[in-house]
């Protein structure tokens, strides 16, 4: 009876080894595999070229259109310090679109998913943060600035574009940070729809495409109110 | 052949055991530390590996040889402290975790609190099983004139 009893005990001792093993198993191999899914990098060579090519000339535009003002010269009816105010809020944008930093993440070929995440923060810290929300924004909240013609136009427009802009690439950092638990991805997955290297780069480029787009459109009004266009 | 894999695995687990425990408590005192919490509050999360080298002893002493000469307990012993182990490492040097450089501290401390159940699940069974080979059927010898 002891025997036959002790027996059993050993079954169910092997029994719970062997799910031990399994899971071991499991975790082992998805660990490898999430290892391996993250060292993920993806060639960027000739979009990242097109988009520093892209970026330069929407700069070069906000500097040729900021630069038609010029205090010492200007002779219009327009309150200077609204003018000097935008020229100032402006030109902080472009240096911190300039920045190396900023420009550095368009000469990487390779980009893994950490350079995302990086661009991502980088973007978020010095584009959306320290030009969209301290500059520009705060630029239209100015007294000064409010005095300029078809300010009342401009301004909806602006906000509503800029609160857009800050919001919209929540859900590529909650994706990005996620990815650091263990994800069940497949290669059918990322190929046709989601795949958190490439689209996330995708969809913050094109975020920043659209933040250069709103300076242009600034910029432009800003144009037309110092030549009184 | 078996008695020399045995034999290697009765020491790696033993090796293992010490690798996952000292990557564990680096770890959690890390962890602690960056939060400011109580060193106390990490003992439970070790209290598993303290029995599991108990348990361990408990089979040397006693020559229990239902454990220490279980061929796939051995195994299965050596490759959950290894997996423990590996998440541990990947927590601390695998440089494309994205939270691992978030807040500076080099350690993923998401990663690694996601893993914190299964080392308890993985190590608490190694314990319940050994316990259960502990009882072994011994034949009485029999005594012939």
């Amino acid at each position: 009876m002891k025997k036959i009893l002790l027996d059993y005990i050993n079954i169910i001792g092997y029994a719970f080894t062997g799910l031990i093993f399994g899971l071991t198993f499991f975790l082992l191999f998805i660990n490898f595999y999430h290892f391996e899914e993250l060292k993920y990098e993806t060639d960027m060579t000739s979009f990242n070229a097109t988009t520093k090519a892209d970026i330069e000339s929407k700069l070069q535009t906000i500097k040729n259109n900021i630069s038609v003002y010029d205090q010492s010269t200007y002779t219009g009816n327009n309150n200077i310090y609204g003018l000097n105010n935008v020229k100032i809020k402006l030109e902080s944008c472009v240096e911190a679109i300039e920045s190396e930093e900023m420009m550095n993440y368009f000469n990487d070929n390779e980009i893994s998913i950490l350079d995302t995440y990086n661009l991502l923060r980088t973007y978020n810290n010095k584009i959306l943060n320290n030009c969209l929300v301290m500059q520009v924004k705060a630029m239209f909240n100015s007294a000064a600035v409010a005095t300029l013609p078809n300010y009342n136009i401009i301004k909806p427009y602006v906000d509503l574009n800029a609160d857009m802009l800050i919001t919209s690439l929540s859900y590529v950092e909650n994706n990005l940070e996620n990815s650091d638990h263990f994800y069940y991805t497949t290669s059918n997955n990322k190929n046709n729809f989601f795949n958190i290297v490439d689209d996330s780069y995708y969809e913050i480029i094109g975020n920043y495409q659209d933040t250069l787009d709103l300076l242009v459109l600034i910029s432009d009004w800003y144009r037309t109110v110092v030549t009184g266009g | 052949m078996k008695k020399i894999f045995n034999g290697l695995f009765y020491i790696l687990k033993f090796i293992l055991l010490i690798a996952a425990f000292g990557l564990t408590l680096f770890i959690l005192i890390r962890m602690n530390t960056r939060l400011s919490k109580s060193m106390v509050s990490i003992i439970p999360e070790l209290i598993p590996y303290v029995l599991l080298l108990i348990v361990f002893i408990i089979n040397m002493l006693f020559k229990q040889e239902g454990v220490t000469k279980n061929l796939f307990y051995n195994l299965t012993c050596s490759l959950a402290l290894f997996t423990i182990a590996f998440a541990c490492y990947r927590a601390m040097f695998d440089s494309n975790l994205v939270l691992a450089t978030k807040y500076g501290y080099n350690i993923d401390f998401n990663f690694f609190d996601n893993f914190i159940a299964y080392i308890k699940i993985l190590i608490y069974g190694l314990i319940f099983v050994n316990i259960l080979f502990m009882f072994k059927y011994k034949e009485k010898k029999q005594v012939t004139d």
